[in-house]
């Protein structure tokens, strides 16, 4: 901070308000949205693409004030993406600790890493969109709460960057400073909690702000098939089915997933900025 | 003080051998090395790279395990030596923890080794300011010099208070001028608190500013080539680097370490 102060002035004299880094990034910002509609309404034009292929900009911003029984299209956008968010946090929380512990082992154990390593990998190649229904309903069959299914699918999403990328941090640790540990004689226990697990918050910081925004890919998969009743996977389903008639609540419903995955992202990337602060800016 | 080395041994090297790898690929590292090091002695190990004394350093630190011989390290052997946290070991990189202070970072031993808590702050306060780091104690490792890590490196491995100090080419990275001021700044500490010294370079001005004695290796296999006494007087100082005497004992140095060269040619 102090720093922008003592330059912000010089800058300004050498180039400019426009060489300000401040001023840069809210004009870059600002064109990234204009080249965006210019694109979009372009393209609509040029294309000469129906509303129910793709809507206007403004028949979409139209479709979240739209009045609904339960009031406006934006409160009840708001109050599912606040329960596929819990969802998602749960999800996240689940796999992240599941992801950990599994490194954890991994690093610990090798040959429970060469026996178990292929059966985590091969989990993500399975289509999520296929197992997710049998998840649902089974669960639902055995009487667990219509969240926690769907945390489950989020949590199915979560932990594999997590084990991936702590058991990259864990043996990212230098030879000697492994070695350095050995001439204290220290236990195992030590070198795991003194370098080992400090050595890997930065690599599981990167897992997270991955699983932050797959875990809410999850939870609205989770909320798609039939029999939910809640949460922005049920207003996309609904939206795509009444699209033709309504062709900017589906676009509403899109973003509302978009903003709630990237809501998810920031606050994983502020509690990096916060508990990561040795790290060279 | 003149010449703080006892006449009580601490290290014993006997017929060492060190063989990395096998069959086609096998390397003898270390062959049939003899040196004792006496308490409170500083002993330098000069060669070029690849003789083996990066090695030597790392089996009288058990950080590797010979193939033949015996070494003893304060009577023990370097495996008991090291449980009993016999020495304290500087890398040629700083190794410091980079997610810790540098106060965080000295205390790391004392930690490790559960030295009674009541003592940590004052410790690592003495060990700072004895490498004149009094202003830095809550620096992260980026904010420092290279220089600057290697002080922090050395009060680290000084502050559970080992009575040998193993180094390994700990200087091998700065700058000539730093390292000519490190050079002073250890020697100080040496006379301080009387800690051995095991210091492995290739740099032989280094090695015969600092040392009692310098053990000069030849390379593949790995062997001692000659033990060079140095009768420099202590406190050695930048005058010391002028004198006649300095520029012989380099010399003698240089000339063994070719002799050997042009024997392996």
């Amino acid at each position: 901070m102090a720093e922008s102060v003592t330059t912000a002035p010089e800058q300004a004299l050498a180039g400019g308000v426009l060489a300000s880094p401040r001023m840069r990034k809210g004009l870059t910002v600002v064109g990234a949205i204009l080249a965006v509609i210019v694109v979009w309404e372009g393209a609509i034009a040029l294309l000469d693409l129906p509303e129910y292929k793709l809507p206007h900009i403004l028949t979409i911003l139209q479709a979240f004030v739209e009045p609904t029984p339960k009031g406006p299209v934006y409160q009840l956008l708001l109050r599912d993406a606040l329960y596929t968010g819990f969802e998602a946090v749960a999800g996240f929380a689940i796999g992240g600790v599941l992801g950990f512990l599994l490194a954890v082992l991994f690093i610990h154990s090798p040959l429970l890493e060469r026996g178990l390593l292929p059966y985590v990998i091969a989990s993500q190649t399975v289509p999520i969109i296929a197992v997710a229904p049998m998840v649902v309903v089974g669960m639902g069959q055995l009487g667990a709460p219509p969240w926690l299914s769907k945390a489950i699918i989020a949590a199915y999403l979560t932990f594999f960057p997590v084990t991936i990328n702590v058991l990259r941090g864990f043996v990212s640790v230098e030879r000697d400073a492994l070695n350095l540990m050995r001439s204290y004689a220290a236990t195992k226990a030590q070198i795991f909690f003194k370098l080992r697990l400090p050595a890997s918050v930065p690599y599981l910081f990167t897992a997270l702000k991955i699983s932050a925004t797959a875990s809410v890919i999850g939870a609205i998969i989770g909320e798609l098939p039939v029999g939910s009743t809640r949460g922005l996977g049920v207003q996309i389903v609904y939206g795509s089915q009444f699209n033709t008639f309504n062709p900017g609540f589906l676009w509403a419903t899109i973003i509302a997933a978009s903003l709630l995955g990237m809501a998810f992202y920031g606050a994983v990337s502020l509690a990096e900025r916060f508990l990561v602060r040795w790290r060279h800016p | 003080m003149t010449n703080p080395a006892s006449s009580t041994p601490i290290i014993e090297i006997q017929g060492v051998h060190k063989v990395f790898g096998s069959g086609p690929d096998r390397v003898v590292a270390l062959q049939d090395v003899n040196l004792t090091v006496h308490a409170g002695e500083f002993v330098s190990i000069v060669g070029p790279s690849g003789c083996g004394k990066s090695t030597l350093l790392r089996l009288i630190s058990d950080l590797l395990q010979a193939t033949q011989g015996e070494i003893r390290v304060n009577g023990k052997t370097p495996h008991q030596a090291r449980l009993d946290r016999d020495y304290g070991f500087v890398f040629q990189a700083p190794t410091l923890y980079e997610w810790r202070t540098v106060h965080r970072n000295v205390r790391l031993p004392l930690e490790v080794m559960q030295v009674d808590r009541s003592q940590w702050r004052e410790r690592v306060t003495k060990m700072l300011s004895m490498v004149g780091l009094d202003d830095f104690h809550n620096h992260y490792p980026w904010q420092l010099s290279g220089g600057m890590q290697q002080r922090v490196s050395i009060a680290r491995a000084l502050v559970f208070e080992p009575p040998m100090l193993l180094m390994d080419e700990p200087f091998g990275a700065l700058d000539e001028f730093t390292r000519e001021n490190m050079n002073l700044e250890l020697l100080r500490i040496w006379e301080q608190t009387g800690k051995t010294i095991v210091f492995v370079t290739h740099s032989i001005p280094e090695a015969v500013f600092l040392s009692n004695r310098v053990v000069v290796m030849s390379p593949r296999p790995g062997r001692i080539a000659s033990i060079v006494p140095i009768d420099l007087p202590y406190p050695r100082t930048f005058e010391t680097r002028e004198s006649e005497r300095y520029f012989e004992l380099m010399t003698e140095v240089r000339e063994t370490l070719k002799e050997e060269f042009t024997k392996a040619v």
